[in-house]
């Protein structure tokens, strides 16, 4: 894979629910292949708006949206092809089991079928979920619905992957497996962008942030950026502190 | 107030609360042109049932219509009981008390049903009338009261059971012996009828008593409340957007071959998806027993060749009406799902992938019940009836996709 190309481009988005008061004011990043970007800001931040907007499930008041080179209105297909979404809340289907979800995502996505019995084996087994391979969504815990929605990211295999709040409901063994899974995801040239709270794995994994504050980047970069631009001493500072200068003003009381 | 009085209270606040719910729906399912649909089925199901009564052919299987008619209304004892998922936190503690709230449910549900065999007594008494009539009317509506509180006992013992597996077993036989009672009591002289009764109750009383069982099945019963209203709303939905209800799924393992049939493509991502959405949610549970119950009806009217025949097409249009209109809610399932913007796959693949589900549905259940009635009527030389009701089903085939098209676009537009 072609490391370093840009494979999400967010362009000037101003966007929300009504054009009168927009949610996101001219947002801009990018994000290439190899690259672990961390999304972080309070709630209401604007985080879901932006994961929206990328998805195409809002269309931007102004500016514009590129995936893998392309945007939803020249050609949705490849658009959407181009990336995989893990909700906050697993989304499933209660009348598929497990197994049958991976087969979905397989279908959807054109994966070689050979490639597909491959792929779900190693993942039912990566996430401990053998045992459960015929069980219906609707009789599964949280974090196994969680498990499930990631292992179908997993097996589309797409060049971006947009995952929103991923740990929650997660046991240790499974965020463990996550976590993994996305820096070998990422060591492979596939680009992510991910949503969580949990600052601290946050900061250990992810390659960039992007703060978001009341609708706009407070601050993006690595992050010795961030702490230049929350105006803290590069050395031994974290991330978590300058989080907290950049949309608290400083640690909450 | 004392406890029977709070027990009243709550019942009575419960069914009043569910009668308050669903007024709007039914206000928007009179307006819909159902109850005109519903008149001219009254009209036309009168016309023919008061010509069958003064024609009634020699080869009527009069006792075989009573058992089936009389089986269904006698054995189905449903229970409404408007518990929910909270009570097992919030009532449970009050479980000695329950007899008194459950009491309500059963007088409600009994008189109910109590309303249904009355009225198919009332078609079905001048039937039985011209047959053989080796028991007095007054006995058979004797015998059906008492098989009628009987299920409705066992109905109550077989929800207490703790075993999944022994609870469909002995409801399988109490609707078999019921059926086999109906017939003794449509075919045999009162004493022996009236005997085998008290044998097959006795036999009953000493069955319950096996299986270990709940105090105050919990689960069940609550899971039974929720599948009734679902019902409610599933059949509102024919009219109006309804409040979604989690759907329970059903694994029917015996259709799993067709969803395996599905080929591993993806043009035929959305075939997958649909046709595992009918297979097992409460759609696809409603579509197998309307074709059960029309191949049935369409064989015995078949069979007793009403009208050249022309009795079992119109029963077989019934039915094939009732298919497509309980099949069109499959196009409902992932109307809201975020899915359906993520995958890489055009909308339009969604819809004709759907509409191909739907069509193949629809042909497999309505050839099922024309092979049925096919039977009987070959048997007895009928074909033309045959031949129009196998093009009007054929030709509602070519026309039905159009229409739901139709429908899908005027409904994403006013989504």
């Amino acid at each position: 894979m072609d490391f370093m190309k840009p494979i999400l481009q967010v362009k000037n988005v101003t966007g929300g629910y009504s054009p009168r008061k927009p949610v996101l004011h001219d947002i801009s990043f990018e994000i290439s292949s190899g690259e672990m970007v961390g999304l972080i800001g309070l709630n209401g931040a604007g985080k879901s708006t932006t994961i929206k907007h990328i998805l195409g499930l809002m269309k931007p008041q102004q500016g514009q949206v590129q995936v893998n080179g392309t945007t939803l209105d020249e050609d949705p297909e490849k658009y959407r092809a181009a990336f995989s979404y893990v909700p906050e809340s697993p989304v499933l289907f209660d009348e598929l089991t497990v197994e049958e979800h991976l087969r979905l995502t397989g279908m959807a996505y054109t994966v070689n079928e050979a490639e597909f019995e491959q792929k779900k084996e190693k993942l039912l087994e990566q996430y401990q979920m053998l045992p459960k391979r015929k069980a219906f969504a609707a009789h599964l815990s949280k974090g196994m619905r969680q498990k499930v929605m990631i292992m179908n990211a997993l097996l589309a295999n797409p060049p971006l992957y947009i995952i929103d709040e991923p740990f929650l409901g997660l046991d240790p063994l499974g965020i463990r497996s996550l976590l993994d899974q996305l820096v070998e995801v990422k060591e492979q040239g596939g680009a992510i962008l991910m949503s969580s709270h949990i600052l601290s794995t946050v900061e250990m994994y992810c390659d960039r942030f992007i703060v978001m504050h009341q609708g706009a980047i407070a601050a993006q970069g690595t992050l010795e950026q961030i702490l230049e631009a929350a105006g803290l001493t590069v050395q031994g500072g974290t991330l978590e502190e300058a989080f907290y200068k950049l949309v608290a003003g400083g640690r909450p009381q | 107030m004392n406890v029977a009085a709070q027990m009243t209270a709550l019942w009575s606040g419960r069914a009043k609360r569910f009668r308050k719910e669903i007024m709007p729906y039914l206000r928007y399912m009179g307006q819909s042109g159902f109850p005109a649909f519903l008149s001219l089925f009254v009209i036309t199901g009168a016309i023919g049932y008061f010509k069958l009564i003064q024609e009634l052919p020699s080869q009527f299987p009069i006792a075989g219509v009573g058992v089936a008619v009389l089986t269904l209304s006698i054995c189905w004892s449903p229970l409404r009981t408007w518990l929910a998922s909270a009570d097992k936190v919030f009532l449970m503690p009050r479980e000695g008390e329950m007899k008194l709230y459950l009491q309500h449910s059963l007088r409600y549900t009994t008189l109910g049903c109590g309303l249904l065999i009355a009225f198919v007594l009332l078609l079905y008494l001048p039937i039985y009338r011209q047959g053989a009539m080796l028991i007095d009317g007054f006995f058979i509506i004797a015998s059906a009261a008492l098989l009628k509180l009987g299920n409705v006992w066992g109905a109550w013992q077989e929800r207490r059971m703790a075993w999944p597996g022994m609870r469909m077993l002995l409801r399988l036989l109490r609707w078999s012996l019921t059926a086999v009672l109906l017939y003794a009591w449509l075919t045999c002289v009162l004493w022996q009828a009236a005997a085998f009764t008290l044998l097959v109750a006795l036999l009953f009383l000493m069955l319950y008593r096996v299986p270990d069982k709940h105090h105050f099945p919990w689960e069940r019963l609550i899971e039974e409340e929720e599948r009734t209203r679902k019902r409610y709303y599933v059949f509102f939905g024919m009219f109006i957007d309804v409040p979604s209800q989690s759907s329970k799924v059903a694994r029917r393992s015996y259709l799993n071959s067709l969803l395996s049939a599905v080929p591993y493509s993806n043009r035929n991502t959305f075939v997958y998806l649909y046709t595992a959405s009918l297979l097992r949610t409460e759609i696809g549970g409603i579509v197998i027993r309307v074709m059960l119950l029309g191949s049935l009806v369409c064989w015995m009217v078949a069979d007793s060749g009403v009208w050249s025949g022309w009795g079992a097409a119109i029963a077989y249009g019934l039915f094939v009406i009732v298919l497509a209109v309980q099949l069109g809610a499959l196009r409902h399932t992932h109307r809201y799902s975020v899915w359906q913007h993520v995958y890489p796959l055009p909308q339009s693949h969604r819809i004709e992938q759907y509409l191909k589900v739907d069509r193949a549905a629809f042909l497999i259940s309505a050839g099922v019940m024309w092979l049925v009635s096919s039977l009987p009527l070959l048997k007895i030389g009928l074909a033309a009836p045959l031949i129009t009701m196998i093009a009007a089903v054929l030709l509602y085939t070519l026309i039905r996709p159009g229409r739901l098209r139709k429908k899908i676009v005027k409904e994403a537009d006013e989504d």
